[in-house]
């Protein structure tokens, strides 16, 4: 797009120059003045806490004493921490299976959805139910799915002559079930994001493709899939960060009434990095261990991004 | 060509109304759980309606916990909230779209960076900002980082302002505006969609927030509704059938919400996809 101000603003900018480099404009000033929130955003809390955090993880610190430098003592000690490994662990078995799952699916409704059917606000509207809730109503929902003695899943599997399950108190089966719960609550969002992408497909592309003699899967191959890659790729990248941070969901429906301590169980089979760190920093008051945690998640998720922009110009096809 | 056509909107229907059944079901499921005796809720076989409905275990849920003090401080963090991203956001997008300032561009790279930069590592530190400012246990830190302008309510607002023609502009210039007169009399009403998509985004964020109220309250009184009701469960032993009331009623408000404003919220949800 644009930017019309750029073009007004060009000329004279070019002919005051001089004048420009030693006193502020009128319009500067403002410029500056109404930024200045942002200012202060960036650097009180980004600039500072980047530094203050990367410092810290260097540091023992335990809020009570001044942090006190170690070098690198919190990262030799995370290597040899079993519990981060199995966090790192359960952290990217989460996002393998939640990306993906989620994706496709929202990805499916999205289609189906955009055959100009009756009732699609309804449709949408069911969706984005989960979408607005807090995980909080999301633990006392989903329990009467999961529930271990009276949900519904259990009803229908012994109904079906097949033996019951503890969902979430199963240390096979807690992942998995988090992993469906968070589908269902996020489905509806994502759906949305890949309608838009949708409706912006030519539908003479289409037409194009069906005078070629080209079926409903072809046509989905061939002209939706490459014309919607660009969005795919920016929801993979967006719930591949957020996957790998996700915390609220694991707290609160593992943490049994809120304790950070109890949450990540059973034995440690839903122990996700985010909730790690929580609980070393904010319940055992080690802020530097947690804080060397953090900039490991930090390492980790740059190089997921990069590999993905990399993977990307094979992949994305972008309209001239 | 109609026959393919036909059977491709039977198989989208099938799909959609499935999958809405399978969005819902959890939620009817959980309704009639809330209006059970706890005898009938724990009753096996179980019994899906409740017989009779027992509306009085809202009525009791609202008696027997502080709901209303968690409501209170939920509504203070919010309206706040929204207040701040408001006018903060649409400020800083209005000079990142309309103004020329020193370093304009450069700066305007630096929102695109922390963009990427995960919160993970800004947490310990703002936790101890926020505790040096005396601020632990207070609402405060809970919303005054919306005052200081997102980056994603910079973005949406800014691409509001870019598509105002510039002739507004010029015409308020000759009336003696300045650049803040300007923003605030002529451009921010002009943007009313933008801004009710901001309103909404950042009142379902509030409203639903669950970390930092972990990270920051630590006194019952203090507790937002998200917090509050989770800290419930345990401690109920026996009227679980309140418990699901309660979370419900937290449901509500923002389902209120959502119903008048859903078109702005598909808005904000579909331009966070594309660019």
């Amino acid at each position: 797009m644009a930017n019309p101000s750029k073009i007004e603003h060009n000329k004279p900018t070019q002919v005051t120059e001089p004048k420009n480099k030693k006193r502020l404009t009128h319009e500067g000033k403002w410029g500056l003045i109404m930024i200045s929130p942002y200012l202060i955003h960036f650097v009180v809390f980004i600039a500072f806490t980047l530094i203050a955090s990367f410092y810290f993880s260097l540091s023992k610190y335990d809020m009570l004493n001044a942090p006190e430098f170690i070098g690198i003592g919190n990262y030799t000690k995370l290597v040899n921490d079993q519990v981060f490994w199995q966090a790192l662990g359960n952290t990217v078995y989460f996002t393998v299976l939640f990306v993906p799952a989620q994706t496709i699916l929202a990805l499916i409704l999205a289609v189906a959805l955009n055959q100009q059917l009756k009732g699609l606000k309804l449709f949408r509207m069911a969706h984005f139910i989960p979408v607005i809730s807090s995980w909080t109503v999301v633990l006392y929902v989903a329990d009467a799915i999961f529930n271990p003695r009276f949900g519904l899943a259990n009803t229908i599997l012994s109904k079906i002559g097949m033996s019951q399950q503890q969902w979430l108190n199963d240390e096979m089966l807690v992942i998995p079930v988090l992993v469906v719960v968070a589908v269902w609550k996020g489905i509806g969002y994502m759906m949305v994001i890949f309608l838009a992408g949708l409706q912006n497909v030519p539908e003479d592309l289409y037409e194009a493709a069906e005078i070629e003699g080209a079926g409903v899967l072809k046509k989905f191959r061939h002209v939706t899939i490459p014309l919607i890659s660009g969005t795919t790729f920016l929801v993979l990248v967006l719930s591949t960060i957020t996957t790998f941070q996700a915390f609220e969901q694991i707290y609160v429906m593992t943490g049994n009434g809120g304790d950070i301590t109890a949450a990540g169980g059973p034995n440690n089979s839903s122990m996700v990095l985010m909730l790690y760190l929580f609980q070393q920093g904010f319940a055992f008051l080690k802020m530097g261990y947690a804080s060397a945690i953090a900039w490991v998640l930090f390492i980790i998720l740059f190089i997921i991004t990069l590999i993905q922009v990399k993977l990307q110009n094979k992949w994305v096809h972008y309209e001239k | 060509m109609r026959n393919p056509n036909k059977k491709r909107r039977i198989v989208s229907y099938l799909i959609i109304i499935i999958s809405s059944c399978i969005m819902l079901t959890p939620f009817i499921t959980a309704a009639l759980n809330s209006l059970k005796s706890y005898k009938q809720y724990t009753a096996i076989p179980v019994e899906w309606i409740p017989n009779p409905f027992q509306w009085q275990n809202y009525v009791e849920v609202w008696k027997m916990t502080d709901l209303g003090t968690y409501g209170v401080n939920s509504l203070i963090v919010t309206v706040l909230s929204v207040a701040g991203a408001l006018l903060s956001c649409s400020m800083v997008a209005y000079a990142f779209a309309r103004l020329e300032f020193p370093f304009k561009n450069s700066l305007f790279i630096m929102v695109l960076g922390t963009l990427m930069i995960p919160p993970v590592v800004m947490i310990i530190p703002q936790f101890i900002i926020f505790k040096h400012m005396g601020f632990l246990d207070t609402l405060v830190p809970l919303w005054i980082l919306e005052w200081l302008a997102q980056p994603f309510g910079i973005f949406l607002m800014r691409q509001a302002f870019l598509s105002i023609p510039k002739e507004y502009e010029e015409a308020a210039k000759l009336d003696g505006c300045s650049p803040f007169q300007t923003y605030w009399r002529i451009f921010l009403p002009m943007c009313k969609p933008q801004l009710a998509t901001l309103t909404i985004f950042t009142f379902m964020t509030k409203w639903n927030e669950i970390m930092a109220p972990v990270i920051y309250l630590s006194s019952e009184e203090k507790f937002t509704l998200p917090i509050g009701v989770l800290s419930l469960q345990g401690a109920w032993f026996g009227k679980e059938q309140y418990l699901i009331a309660a979370a419900l009623m937290t449901l509500i408000p923002i389902l209120i919400v959502f119903l008048f404003t859903e078109k702005f919220f598909v808005k904000g949800a579909s331009s966070s996809g594309l660019k």
